[in-house]
């Protein structure tokens, strides 16, 4: 009896003993939260994204693929301010893993991390379209919050792996060192187009425009989440005539035929870029994209 | 037939008001204020905002904003989510017998206005270790908890208990609520089955997220109480009393599920399921299904189109003294989401009602008849209905849904029957995401 007793519960012994040494399982919600762990937890964590790079990720499919991926993560990274309130909560109860589970020490809401931008200060509702309470929710786009993410990241692997700290102390510095580097660069190719006025398709950019020096003026949608109508189309005709808009950002997700009907009307040129870091490519390499893109737009080539 | 022509007069309103609210045109040239005043304006805004500049791209420091105690962060309150959810209908029906076949609780039941649903659902964690759920139904004749159950959230070993009330997880419609339905009524093969409520009771379920296969496997094992209205058609009635003697008098549901992404596109989903209970006539019955859910939405592409294809086939064994009585039904529905506002569905269903079933035990449509309507005394045979609708979300929060049904000749009409539904779905509140 007892050997029949050992020979079951063996194979659960052996199981906790091999991950002692795994490496730490990451479910990141976005491809750039993913990108940002890749880059400070190096060869000692394992990432999955929760959501395809080209999925907006207001509306991602909670695919039980992904509740299963959740199910084996040892930390949750996520971007926190409701913007996947649509989705990661029943991923978070289907997925059974107490390691993940709010007050877990595997749960980290990047958005503690970093300082909100427009948080409403009036009583909110759904009249206003897609509004979040705890603030804009896009802080990914200000490269400097990378900073601060990538540090929070460091200290929540360091204490699920303190095994590891070291390793984690090093990928943080060598990963600001590189963003300062890019920072600089970014800094001289935007310096020209400080205040200049731009139009985006959805309330996303403002940690953008913000960092980069932007003026954001008008959207696309009359509100967050609410597609165009014709008044609003029109008005904004008008606006972008009188403020001499040079370009329209969206993100690949959003239709681009409002866009380019204003475009043609008014002559500023469309730059659609992709909306999040893919899993090949590193954090600072897809805002040097974005960077580059807006650039180009900007100095209308 | 007077409700016909109202049913129009909304059915304009509902594609003006749509059209209304619809996209781009190019602007009417020379509208708004005259050049001056807003070259006035925009002087003015941009004197402000040189003054006001603040963000600088020359900063080279990745330091710079810092989590400051300045702006407060979130609102914090202990209080659960609770939503609101309400769903109406104007219906007209072309065949008065017709509605003896709109089974569902919350189906449209009469020529007229009808009220569906207002149902509120509460949920929040409650602790480290469950989490809550309930969703109350506000009917004309009172209150029902329609759910209301506890669910473990940090079981070891991809396990997972549920307790307290809640619909069982047969098959992949049952345990949803109207606002996720296609379609504004439920499908025949559940109310004749089910009962116009669906599936559920008072119970437990244990259920388990298979670790070591490569792909989703779920399993699941639920023993609810079999009495009561939402297990009569089947199983015990809501007169049955007491009856809960041994283990074998309650009601056992197995189901599995699972899922294979295809690719980053398509999805399938499919499960198999499984009921069993002691049922009114002193003996069991067995309800078996099959679920499938087929979905394409290409990720590449702005503001994706999205299909999806929804079925599922039911048979049921009914013990008797006299012998097994035995049905089938099936539902199959295809969506296709042409446009971020819209989307437009077809549909086709039966339900069988077998000759042997002499007393009318199987067949819905001899069930207590809705209020006002005849009752219909229903012949053995086919049931089918061919269901299309055109959906406008205005956002997620709200649903315009136009629908139109044709009923070939069955057991509760000799004629052809055709209904037309205008149904509209409001929601407040915060509201916890659904399963895939």
């Amino acid at each position: 009896m007892r050997r029949i007793l050992l020979s079951l519960l063996l194979p659960f012994a052996l199981g906790t003993l091999g991950q002692a040494h795994a490496k730490v399982r990451v479910a990141a919600t976005l491809g750039d939260l993913g990108a940002l762990v890749r880059a400070v937890g190096g060869d000692n964590v394992d990432v999955n994204v929760l959501s395809t790079p080209s999925e907006d990720p207001h509306y991602v499919d909670a695919k039980p693929d992904r509740v299963l991926l959740l199910s084996k993560a040892d930390l949750l990274v996520f971007n926190g301010m409701e913007l996947e309130i649509g989705w990661l909560p029943v991923l978070m109860t289907s997925s059974r893993n107490g390691n993940v589970q709010p007050g877990s020490p595997g749960y980290l809401d990047c958005s503690t991390l970093v300082s909100p931008k427009e948080v409403p200060l009036q009583k909110i509702d759904r009249s206003m379209g897609d509004i979040h309470p705890g603030g804009n929710p896009h802080y990914t786009k200000d490269p400097r919050n990378a900073a601060l993410i990538a540090k929070g990241v460091a200290d929540k692997l360091t204490e699920i792996d303190p095994a590891h700290a070291a390793a984690y102390a090093q990928n943080l510095n060598a990963f600001r060192k590189q963003l300062d580097a890019r920072l600089a660069d970014w800094g001289k190719s935007l310096a020209p187009y400080k205040g200049t006025p731009v139009v985006t398709y959805h309330k996303s950019w403002i940690y953008f425009t913000e960092w980069s020096g932007l003026d954001e003026v008008g959207f696309i949608e009359p509100k967050p989440g609410i597609p165009p109508s014709t008044g609003h189309v029109a008005s904004l005709f008008t606006l972008m005539r009188y403020r001499k808009v040079p370009v329209i950002l969206q993100e690949q997700w959003y239709s681009a035929q409002t866009s380019e009907l204003l475009s043609r009307n008014t002559g500023a040129r469309v730059v659609r870029v992709p909306g999040m870091a893919t899993q090949s490519q590193g954090y600072l390499d897809y805002m040097n994209t974005l960077v580059e893109a807006v650039v180009k737009g900007l100095a209308g080539k | 037939m007077r409700p016909l022509p109202s049913v129009i007069v909304l059915a304009a309103l509902f594609l003006s008001f749509a059209a209304h609210a619809q996209a781009p045109v190019a602007p009417p040239p020379g509208a708004g204020p005259s050049e001056a005043e807003i070259a006035r304006a925009i002087q003015g805004d941009q004197t402000a905002n040189r003054s006001a500049a603040v963000a600088s791209p020359g900063t080279v420091t990745s330091e710079a904003p810092t989590v400051a105690g300045l702006v407060p962060r979130a609102i914090q309150s202990l209080n659960p989510d609770i939503s609101f959810i309400t769903d109406f209908a104007g219906a007209w029906f072309s065949h008065s017998r017709m509605v003896a076949d709109m089974q569902g609780d919350h189906d449209p039941h009469e020529n007229g206005f009808n009220l569906q649903a207002l149902e509120m659902a509460i949920g929040a964690t409650v602790d480290p270790y469950f989490r809550f759920d309930s969703n109350i139904v506000f009917k004309q004749a009172g209150l029902e908890i329609e759910e209301a159950y506890g669910t473990t959230l940090t079981l070891p070993g991809g396990f997972q208990i549920r307790a307290g009330k809640f619909f069982t997880r047969f098959g992949r419609f049952n345990p949803t609520h109207p606002h996720s339905w296609n379609f504004a009524d439920q499908p025949l093969v559940l109310s004749q089955f089910f009962g116009g409520d669906g599936n559920r009771g008072l119970g437990l379920e244990v259920s388990e997220l298979v670790g070591f296969l490569p792909w989703y496997v779920e399993v699941l094992l639920s023993a609810t109480d079999a009495r009561g209205g939402t297990t009569n058609r089947s199983f015990l009635s809501a007169s049955a009393v007491d009856q809960a003697h041994s283990p074998s008098d309650f009601q056992y549901t197995f189901a599995i599920k699972q899922f294979f992404p295809l690719s980053d596109d398509v999805s399938l989903s499919w499960g198999l399921s499984g009921a069993t209970a002691p049922n009114a006539a002193g003996r069991r019955s067995e309800v078996l299904g099959t679920d499938v859910y087929l979905k394409w939405r290409p990720l590449g592409e702005p503001q994706p189109p999205i299909v999806s294809l929804q079925g599922e086939f039911l048979l049921r064994r009914y013990e008797t003294a006299g012998g097994v009585l035995t049905d089938t039904g099936a539902f199959a529905q295809l969506l296709y989401r042409f446009a971020p506002r819209w989307a437009a569905g077809v549909g086709g269903e039966y339900v069988t009602t077998p000759s042997s079933d002499v007393g009318g035990v199987l067949s819905a449509c001899n069930a207590t008849p809705v209020s006002g309507q005849p009752s219909a005394a229903c012949a053995a045979g086919t049931t089918q209905r061919y269901k299309s609708e055109l959906t406008f979300y205005p956002t997620e929060f709200s649903r315009l849904r136009l629908q139109y049904n044709f009923e070939p000749p069955g057991p509760t009409h000799n004629v052809s029957a055709h209904a037309v539904f205008l149904a509209v779905e409001f929601g407040i509140g915060a509201h916890g995401a659904h399963q895939f």
